[in-house]
């Protein structure tokens, strides 16, 4: 206590130091006058008294220098005062200060925004306990590359796992409302009473569901999210046991999830209910394989990941039982992290950003670090001078060190307001796939980070410098001799050069591949089309039928506008393969008199449900036979196009034309029941797997009239017009709400909505460009400082050699050489890495090889271009030295 | 001229609060005056190192300070113990008589050990 409050009164005694000082010369004073006094009563002379008083008193310098160390604390006062020196060295040389600041800025800007944006990918806990060890359990096959699971297997594993310690599941989300006053439209999921305690989840109030409650039939409860909570009950704590209403039917709250609650699939929520699954009923309903679920669980200590799926593979084979025969072995056991299936490819993204913005922090730092380096070099002999007046090798790293900290505080504050810029940036041009980006702040962890990278920063920056010591000789020296500074920043400036390499050549990879993905041939025409969708209430539209009537009375009046030139109707559209369409399984497509294909073979197919002008609107062409007729929709029979694809490979002979096709159907064993379709035509390519996906084979059914019960809310109206979609816009909502005034109409774009696919990479690709190009300049800024430092330091070499008769061209060479080696040395070592690099980014590029000559090419003419202006401008002005000026440099 | 014996480091402070609390208040030169003659002349004290000493002691709140006039109506600044200050003396008094208590033990004669 006493030794804090002695601490307080120092820290005090720097700020108000002053005043206490002036009270001390007093106290000095008086004390002296008093011994004086005392001596001249003893019988000396004024003047030998005062002597005596001074000598006895030890000095009244030496005394009061003592009293003031007591006074403050003398190493903060060192510190405050290599501050003030530090910024009064700063104001003096402004360029350096704000080069500085600008480069760790940058560096500590866009690391802090990058790091805000990956954390959550990367790095942060999800809101569950051990969340290390949750793993999602299921089965995947090639139509459905998520796992999920089925009742009839899900309760067989959790009876006979072994590897879990609990195993639970959630049945996904399903529309719901409030039916009370004021009605919401609300989400709602279903999960097993098991779901919160195998998660770790606990509620912000109240309980979790009682065993009982999970039953069928059971007491009807519920929990509610914290977003509810608020916007409901405004946080009303009596909320519990209070009674609903949902979809009519009473249920009781029973408590209220916390703020961070989040569904492991992240689906929004805001209701949880028990899943009150029949047990029993699983072997029977469904085709007898159970309701879909996606099942989750808990890792026992010590258990990893694959011994877990091997420990469960027998398991699982046993369970297999359940599936048809026929496609049993398409399906596979798939056990992975929670994290790894929030964040899909997300992953190789976010690492990629991570890594180029760490490059070019490591640049910036190298680049203040020979900023510093530089700055000693010529303050070499000011060090030498207060070395000799008895500076202690301490006292000069701490000022050096104080100096550097100066700077990356500051830069760190610049970086800060430049990380909170680039995130709003990120966030306002970012695709909606990124997990969390939206919610992406700069939060205390992350400001954390970044002082954390300022300290590296200044530790690199100002240890560099202080570890030369500096010498006697640069006392005596003419012109300082700075050989281990000149060392030390060409290896500086060189990795520099390699780390930018690095970089530009792989944005130059990605803005190539991007260039690929947006320049391709989607075989089909985007431009002219635009799309509506309108959202039929099935409460309204119960039937087939009904929602048939609708579509075909808009078909018919969104013909009759003016400049449209043909409007079709499909369920489903290329090229987004994650959005809902229809697909099979090639081995089940049956060809008429021709041996069945083996099962378990060929992957899947895409069908749509298309109306004979869907191929004109989107003017996919027909290249053998005919496409779809408009007779054909009234026609009794059933007709069928496949893609040139599917029909190489049904066909190979190239008899596609008048075959007849049909499709197993499995109820739940396979029967062949279905109608018999004729193939009428084959239409051209269409990409229909995604940007970046292979084509998959794809076949065409016709909409036709006599199949009402195909009908459904899955239809999109395609119309192909050559006016803007501000002006057909509402002259479709006009036609639809003459059929139907209350249904909400989506009318977007085909381009637009093509060119939102593209958006991940466009974004993955902007940064790091953006980053590439950051790097460049700064190793730029850098490689141009060093040249133009060296050439500074060897001016009165330079006016020896020219009065010894060397040309200009001669100091050209000199000086350039120099900037030439770096450039070589970095640029190699570069190429390199930049090569080691690019297999990282293998699974984001399109259509270019890691080892892209071209790429590579460009990026070494770029840096060879660029650092070579950078090298010739300082060696220039060395060229047009005066001799006598330089031989005069002091 | 008799042989002085410099202040042992860590005694001032001793020697301060002990000055103190017999003589109650007194100025930075009268206190000095004071331990010297307290000693027998025997010490030798840079007058000097008192100043430092002083402010230490009142920094931890021991002593305390104010302007008065001196005797020979002179300004000067009076330092006096606080009650942390007598309570200090006591302790520091206990633990300093210990320590001599054990040098003693060493410095005994050796038939003694």
């Amino acid at each position: 206590m006493r030794r804090l409050r002695a601490v307080w009164m120092r820290l005090r005694g720097l700020f108000f130091g002053w005043q206490q000082d002036g009270e001390f010369a007093a106290e000095l004073d008086s004390h002296l006058t008093m011994h004086t006094e005392d001596g001249i009563r003893a019988g000396l002379s004024p003047e030998a008294a005062r002597r005596q008083a001074l000598i006895q008193l030890g000095g009244a310098e030496t005394t009061r220098q003592a009293y003031r160390e007591q006074r403050t604390l003398p190493w903060l006062e060192n510190l405050l005062r290599d501050v003030r020196y530090a910024l009064r060295g700063f104001c003096r040389n402004p360029v350096f200060a704000i080069t500085a600041i600008a480069t760790l800025a940058l560096g500590i800007g866009a690391t802090t925004a990058v790091f805000s944006v990956v954390d959550r990918i990367l790095f942060r806990s999800l809101p569950y306990a051990h969340d290390d060890r949750l793993v999602s359990v299921g089965l995947v096959q090639s139509l459905e590359k998520q796992e999920f699971t089925l009742g009839g297997f899900f309760y067989e594993w959790r009876d006979n796992q072994k590897p879990f310690t609990s195993m639970t599941f959630e049945r996904g989300l399903n529309a719901c409302n409030l039916t009370e006053a004021n009605p919401v439209h609300l989400q709602c999921a279903r999960v097993a009473q098991t779901f919160l305690p195998t998660f770790g989840i606990s509620p912000e109030l109240g309980r979790n569901f009682l065993p009982e409650e999970d039953l069928p039939n059971g007491p009807k409860v519920a929990l509610i999210s914290d977003g509810l909570w608020m916007s409901r009950f405004n946080r009303d704590p009596n909320v519990l046991n209070k009674t609903i209403d949902l979809d009519g039917h009473p249920v009781r709250i029973v408590g209220v999830l916390s703020k961070d609650f989040e569904m492991p699939r992240l689906q929004p929520t805001d209701i949880v209910l028990p899943a009150t699954m029949d047990v029993a009923a699983q072997h029977t309903v469904n085709s007898g394989i159970g309701f879909p679920m996606w099942a989750f669980a808990r890792l026992k200590p010590g258990v990893s990941i694959a011994e877990a799926k091997a420990e469960m593979e027998p398991l699982y084979r046993h369970t297999q039982q359940w599936i048809p025969a026929e496609f049993r072995k398409e399906f596979l056991l798939q056990i992975r992290s929670i994290r790894d299936r929030q964040m899909q490819d997300a992953y190789t993204a976010a690492w990629v950003l991570l890594g180029a913005v760490l490059a070019v922090l490591m640049i910036s730092c190298a680049n203040v670090a020979s900023l510093f380096s530089a700055r000693g070099a010529a303050r070499a002999r000011e060090l030498a001078v207060r070395s000799a007046l008895g500076a202690s090798r301490g006292r000069l790293i701490s000022q050096t060190l104080t100096e550097a900290l100066v700077l990356s505080v500051a830069g760190a504050a610049a970086g800060c307001l430049l990380s909170e810029g680039l995130l709003r940036v990120f966030i306002a041009i970012a695709p909606t796939g990124i997990p969390f980006l939206a919610t992406a702040r700069l939060d205390l962890r992350i400001i954390l980070f970044t002082v954390l990278v300022s300290r590296f920063c200044a530790g690199l920056c100002g240890i560099v410098p202080a570890l030369e010591r500096p010498r006697a000789t640069a006392l005596v020296a003419r012109s300082t001799n700075a050989g281990t500074h000149v060392r030390l920043r060409r290896g500086l400036v060189a990795t520099q050069i390699a780390i930018s390499v690095v970089l530009l050549s792989s944005g130059n990879l990605l803005v190539k591949s991007f260039r690929n993905l947006e320049q391709q041939n989607l075989g089909m025409q985007t431009h002219n089309v635009i799309t509506v969708q309108v959202s039929l209430n099935p409460a309204r539209y119960r039937t087939g039928q009904a929602f048939m009537d609708f579509y075909h009375r808009a078909e018919a009046s969104l013909r009759r506008l003016p400049g449209v030139t043909a409007v079709g109707m499909s369920d489903s559209l290329p090229p987004d393969d994650n959005s809902w369409h229809g697909g099979m399984r090639y081995a089940d497509i049956f060809v008429a008199g021709k041996p069945r294909t083996p099962v378990g073979t060929g992957g899947p197919v895409i069908s749509r449900l298309v109306t004979p002008d869907y191929f004109r609107a989107l003017q996919i062409p027909i290249v053998e036979g005919r496409g779809f007729a408009e007779e054909d929709r009234n026609a009794s029979g059933d007709f069928i196009v496949v893609s040139k694809k599917l029909a190489e490979r049904l066909f190979p002979r190239g008899d596609a034309i008048g075959q007849h096709i049909q499709f197993a159907n499995y109820n739940p064993y396979f029967v062949l029941d279905g109608p018999v379709f004729t193939v009428v035509g084959v239409a051209a390519n269409v990409k229909n797997a995604g940007l970046a996906g292979e084509d998959e084979p794809e076949l065409y059914q016709l909409r036709s009239n006599h199949h009402p019960e195909s009908w459904n809310g899955h239809c999109i109206i395609l119309i192909e017009t050559a006016l803007p979609v501000s002006v057909v816009a509402s002259w479709v909502r006009s036609q639809i709400a003459q059929i139907d005034p209350i249904v909400p109409v989506e009318i977007d774009a085909l381009t637009q909505s093509v060119n939102r696919l593209a958006d991940r990479p466009r974004f993955e690709t902007a940064l790091l460009g953006f980053f590439a190009l950051c790097g460049l300049l700064m190793a730029v800024i850098g490689l141009y400082g060093v040249i133009a430092f060296v050439a500074a330091q060897r001016t009165q070499e330079i006016g020896v050699r020219m009065a010894l008769g060397a040309t200009r061209m001669d100091i050209l060479r000199l000086i350039a050489g120099e900037g030439v080696r770096l450039i070589v040395l970095g640029g190699v070592i570069g190429l390199g890495a930049a090569l080691a690099a690019a297999q990282l980014l293998k699974s984001l590029l399109f259509h270019v090889g890691t080892h892209d000559p071209a790429s590579f090419i460009a990026v070494i003419l770029l840096l060879v271009v660029v650092t070579l202006a950078a090298t010739l401008i300082p060696a220039r002005a060395a060229m047009e030295t005066d001799p006598m000026t330089a031989l005069r440099v002091e | 001229m008799t042989e002085k014996t410099d202040v042992w480091q860590g005694t001032l402070t001793l020697m301060v609060l002990k000055t103190l609390e017999a003589i109650g208040t007194m100025h930075g030169y009268g206190l000095a005056r004071r331990i010297e003659q307290t000693s027998g002349d025997l010490l030798q004290l840079n007058y000097g190192t008192l100043y430092p000493a002083l402010l230490k002691l009142e920094q931890e709140g021991y002593i305390r300070s104010r302007w008065g006039v001196s005797e020979n109506n002179r300004r000067a600044k009076y330092y006096e113990l606080t009650k942390a200050g007598q309570r200090r003396v006591h302790k520091a008094a206990a633990e300093w008589e210990k320590t001599t208590e054990i040098l003693a033990r060493f410095l005994a004669p050796a038939e003694e050990a």
